[in-house]
């Protein structure tokens, strides 16, 4: 009912009265016409016409406005109400406003992330595939070449399959070179997500080749910025990595696949021998996208891959150590697979501002019945004057309902600003979540759940007030027991509530602060990185350019001032890489049931040891003098799992998960401690080994320099250290050490500290709520006190009273909340980091919380007591 | 002074209905046609009259819309719906079948029995 029934009302009102003037007018006419004297006939004709108001209101009746007209009496009567006690009102809008809006904030990364579909057509039909090798210790390996090349039309629950893999590509005119993150996409991922080309075309299948692969689609964001949206584009030229491109098409600006930040993409050329069987577990970060074929289910393509996988491993001679892996493809939803990490720990916060605003309705319900109790006789007069049952009824509601109403409108407002303070807290780096906004969407959720809060509201309201004025105490006595029981129940049942808040952001606190003591394995501090490429034109495979620049790189960047030590790696920690490989260790005999392992591997030249900081636990690192000499070094991880009694140094190994010729073999020169690669709270003992660049010359790597200075200061002049060596190479993601490893705890820190705000609100509520119950205790108990005063109660005495009656509450609320705290611990456990669910510290510092907060709450109102005056209280 | 009949309950409406179909009237004109056309034996309440047009309209068997009167002042036109033709039409066949009753039942004699 808005404004346009407003309006209606209005013209109708209106109308109504022209037609009966025009009657009046019209009949007074026709009797003057008959003769009848002017005076007289407009006297006759009103009183022929009966009396105008009750026609009126006859005429609102039969057309159905007096259930608005009474609604409308009702909103503003309520509205006087709410305006008349403005401590109440205002307390009422906020606490509504600030759980509603902290809701909202949260809906809108849930909306975004979990229940927004991907923005493809019948996304739920799409689909990932992805290698997982669980007894190597390798639970996710993307998809292979091989695997797409085998797989595609194989497959009958698939109607298309494709492959997508992230690149950064260098763009630009040599010296004004730009390096962009793009993607390499086989021809059909286009028709697979179900995005045509905004103009031009997607990639064919003859540009798989390599020199035929020359083309590239623009993304619209990257054609608008960097071609001011040119509408001639396609079939211009482009540089890329030092090449002769071609502009084929244009992206529609809709398009983003998942969080892919791709502003370029590439057809993805391949030679035959990297299609062939003895690549099939190469996974190479790629991943498989498939649409399933109308009808099809996810369940029927994981048995068609299954039994293909089957067909093609039976010419595999490594067959049966993959089994004893544990090999399998998984298929998953796209959408679900890419917001698995993330989900958990949102529907967590959900949860928690759902109790937050639990424990805002169980305070208001409290607020609204201390107010009804103050209006019961009032209510009781209304009904002996003849207001009946319903009319109260849909009073109340109404009155709550508007509450409500205003307060989710003031919630917009903090949802929206909650939303920003998210962003701030880094939300919108979480997958998906990037396209959370405030919209109407989620004003719709915040304004229906407004309302449901308001009906939920009004229930309690009305019981209670019904019953009260049903047996409405002539005078001020002692208050009903029931509704004194139910506001306790309230109270404890609000600090249960708060009490679960409380202990669930004092575990998420523990958690983080168990995560944060974790040393990476490394000296972070002072150490600056960057990442940087070799264009494959100029600097081809394991070609001696290659080899040649990343040596004058290490030895150049030593040479910068305030540059202690430098080094290159492929494989930087926290840097979102966790590249593994099978190592077989020489002579190394698997237990029956054990299974090869995959490690962590390093490429690295210069003094990376040194940049990074590691810590030598025997033997050497690699020097300038081992020339051509196949060495490597191992973390204790590694030495503790292939030579747990024996010395490390001078062992064996090789590079697969098999042993090879003897003169393949590396030589372990020297054991370093384990590193935390993928984030501090990876526990697992996967093992590492460190190898010369000159045997594994990455195309991609990182730059690593500790610095005498402060790292961020190193930062232009590394940039111009590699521009110098070549003017194409620019150096990206460039960023200390300390930032990416304080990054990779953003879904630690940030929940943490949400928790933290919400349960400090929850405490403050329920603060609030239990000063509110006391005081309007004390005010309805007053004539009692007054009474016992006059016959020699101490002051004392009443206070403890009182007191006591918080105490009460208190313990029950703790023995409560220390059960839901328990039961919540365990649903958390998951995402705990070294905490067990039942954290006695923790329980015991939020009992301390909650018992310092209930006092303060419950002083002031005590106190009031122990000086009721005894003359003024009687005399009321 | 002629002798005039209260009209019977639920009555009105249907009187209403009938003066609209034959042609679009105003409120004024609706009592006019009403009192013309039951050669004045009818006393029709004119307080009663708008409530029953308002409720007439509400339920969708007129409609109602402004235009210029005889003398050039607006004034609201009510038109039977089709619905309210359909209404109209019911109502007077089982008004035809209620008044044959009646009448028949009124006029039996003694020996009929």
């Amino acid at each position: 009912m808005g404004f346009h029934r407003l309006f209606q009302r209005q013209k109708f009102e209106a109308e109504m009265s022209e037609e009966l003037r025009f009657h009046l007018d019209k009949y007074t006419q026709d009797l003057l016409d008959q003769g009848v004297p002017p005076a007289e006939a407009a006297r006759r004709a009103r009183l022929e016409f009966g009396g105008a108001n009750t026609v009126q209101e006859e005429c609102r009746e039969a057309s159905g406005w007096q259930t608005f007209d009474e609604l409308r009496r009702q909103a503003s009567y309520a509205i006087r109400l709410l305006r008349k006690s403005p401590g109440f009102t205002s307390t009422a809008l906020a606490t509504l406003a600030i759980c509603l809006g902290a809701n909202l904030a949260i809906f809108a990364v849930i909306d975004a992330a979990l229940l927004r579909p991907l923005p493809f057509p019948e996304a739920h039909r799409l689909v990932t595939l992805y290698n997982t090798y669980p007894r190597a210790g390798v639970d996710r390996d993307g998809a292979s070449l091989t695997n797409y090349y085998e797989r595609r039309g194989q497959i009958p629950a698939f109607s298309s399959l494709s492959i997508y893999r992230p690149e950064s590509m260098l763009i630009g005119e040599p010296g004004a070179t730009e390096r962009f993150e793009s993607a390499l996409v086989s021809p059909e991922f286009f028709a697979t997500v179900g995005v045509a080309p905004l103009m031009g075309r997607t990639f064919t299948e003859a540009e798989t080749t390599f020199q035929t692969d020359h083309v590239v689609l623009l993304t619209y964001a990257h054609w608008q910025r960097h071609y001011q949206a040119d509408p001639q584009v396609v079939g211009r030229p482009i540089r890329v990595d030092g090449l002769a491109y071609k502009i084929v098409g244009v992206l529609p600006k809709t398009f983003t696949f998942l969080s892919s930040a791709a502003q370029l993409y590439f057809p993805y050329a391949s030679v035959p021998s990297a299609r062939g069987h003895l690549r099939r577990h190469s996974g190479n970060s790629i991943t498989m996208v498939a649409r399933l074929r109308p009808g099809a289910t996810r369940a029927q393509a994981q048995s068609q891959i299954d039994a293909h996988n089957a067909v093609v491993e039976a010419d595999n001679p490594q067959a049966k150590m993959m089994a004893e892996a544990g090999f399998r493809s998984v298929v998953a939803s796209l959408h679900d697979d890419h917001v698995a990490g993330i989900r958990p720990i949102l529907l967590l916060l959900q949860a928690g501002v759902g109790l937050l605003l639990l424990i805002g309705v169980v305070n208001l319900v409290n607020l609204l019945l201390v107010r009804a109790s103050g209006r019961t006789k009032e209510l009781a007069v209304r009904q002996a004057l003849g207001a009946s049952r319903r009319h109260v009824a849909t009073e109340v509601l109404v009155e709550t309902t508007l509450l409500t109403l205003a307060g989710g409108l003031l919630g917009c407002a903090v949802g929206a600003a909650g939303i920003r303070l998210l962003v701030a807290l880094g939300a919108d780096q979480l997958p998906l979540a990037a396209g959370m906004a405030f919209d109407g969407r989620v004003a719709l959720v915040a304004l229906a759940g407004a309302v449901l809060v308001g009906v939920a509201l009004a229930f309690p309201i009305i019981w209670f007030t019904l019953r009260a004025s049903l047996h409405a105490e002539s005078r001020g006595g002692t208050a009903s027991a029931a509704a004194q029981g139910l506001r306790h129940a309230f109270i404890v049942s609000q600090m249960t509530l708060a009490f679960v808040l409380l202990a669930g952001a004092g575990l998420l606190g523990q958690s983080l602060r168990n995560a944060t003591a974790v040393a990476p394995g490394f000296r972070p501090e002072q150490v600056l990185t960057g990442q940087l490429s070799l264009p494959w034109a100029k600097y081809p495979g394991s070609s001696p350019q290659r080899l040649q620049i990343v040596e004058r790189l290490g030895r150049r960047l030593v040479e910068l001032p305030g540059v202690g030590a430098a080094g290159i790696v492929h494989n930087l920690p926290f840097s979102g890489k966790s590249n593994m490989t099978a190592v077989t260790a020489k002579g190394y005999r698997l237990r029956p049931g054990e299974s090869v392992r995959g490690h962590y591997y390093y490429s690295v030249s210069g003094d990376y040891f040194g940049a990074i900081g590691l810590t030598l636990k025997s033997g050497r690192y690699f020097t300038a003098r081992d020339g051509d000499q196949r060495l490597c070094v191992i973390d204790e991880d590694f030495a503790q799992r292939y030579w747990p009694s024996s010395d490390p140094v001078g062992q064996q190994l090789f590079s697969g998960s098999t042993e090879s010729t003897p003169d393949q073999a590396f030589t372990v020169v020297g054991v370093v401690s384990r590193v935390k690669q993928v984030g501090l709270t990876d526990d697992t003992p996967q093992g590492a080994v460190y190898f010369p660049y000159r045997f594994f010359p990455q195309s991609d790597f990182y730059l690593v320099a500790r610095a005498r200075i402060s790292p961020e200061s190193l930062a232009l002049a590394m940039q111009r250290a590699v521009r110098a060596l070549d003017a194409d190479l620019p150096v990206t993601d460039l960023r200390p050490m300390q930032t990416r490893i304080e990054d990779s705890l953003l879904t630690r820190r940030s929940p943490t500290l949400l928790a933290a705000l919400f349960s400090a609100i929850a405490l403050l509520l329920t603060a609030i709520g239990t000063y509110g119950v006391l005081s309007y205790a004390v005010t309805q108990r007053r004539r009692e006190i007054a009474v016992r005063m006059a016959l020699g109660a101490q002051p004392g005495q009443i206070r403890h009273q009182f007191l006591r009656v918080a105490f009460y509450l208190l313990l029950w609320g703790t023995t409560l909340g220390t059960i839901g705290a328990w039961l919540s611990g365990r649903l958390m456990q998951t995402l705990l980091y070294q905490v067990p669910s039942f954290h006695g510290l923790t329980l015991g510092g939020v009992a301390l919380v909650m018992t310092a907060a209930t006092l303060t709450a419950c002083l002031v109102p005590s106190y009031r007591a122990s000086r009721v005056s005894p003359s003024e209280a009687l005399a009321e | 002074m002629r002798k005039t009949t209260d009209l019977l309950p639920g009555t009105l409406d249907m009187l209403i209905l009938k003066a609209v179909s034959l042609k679009p009237l105003h409120g004024y004109g609706v009592l006019l046609r009403l009192k013309q056309i039951s050669a004045e034996a009818l006393a029709i309440p004119q307080g009663s009259l708008y409530p029953a047009l308002y409720r007439l309209e509400h339920q969708k068997l007129i409609s109602a819309e402004w235009a210029s009167s005889e003398n050039n002042r607006r004034a609201k036109y009510y038109t039977l719906t089709a619905a309210g033709r359909k209404r109209l039409r019911e109502r007077t066949a089982g008004w035809n079948r209620m008044s044959a009753a009646i009448a028949a039942a009124l006029n039996t004699k003694p020996e009929e029995v």
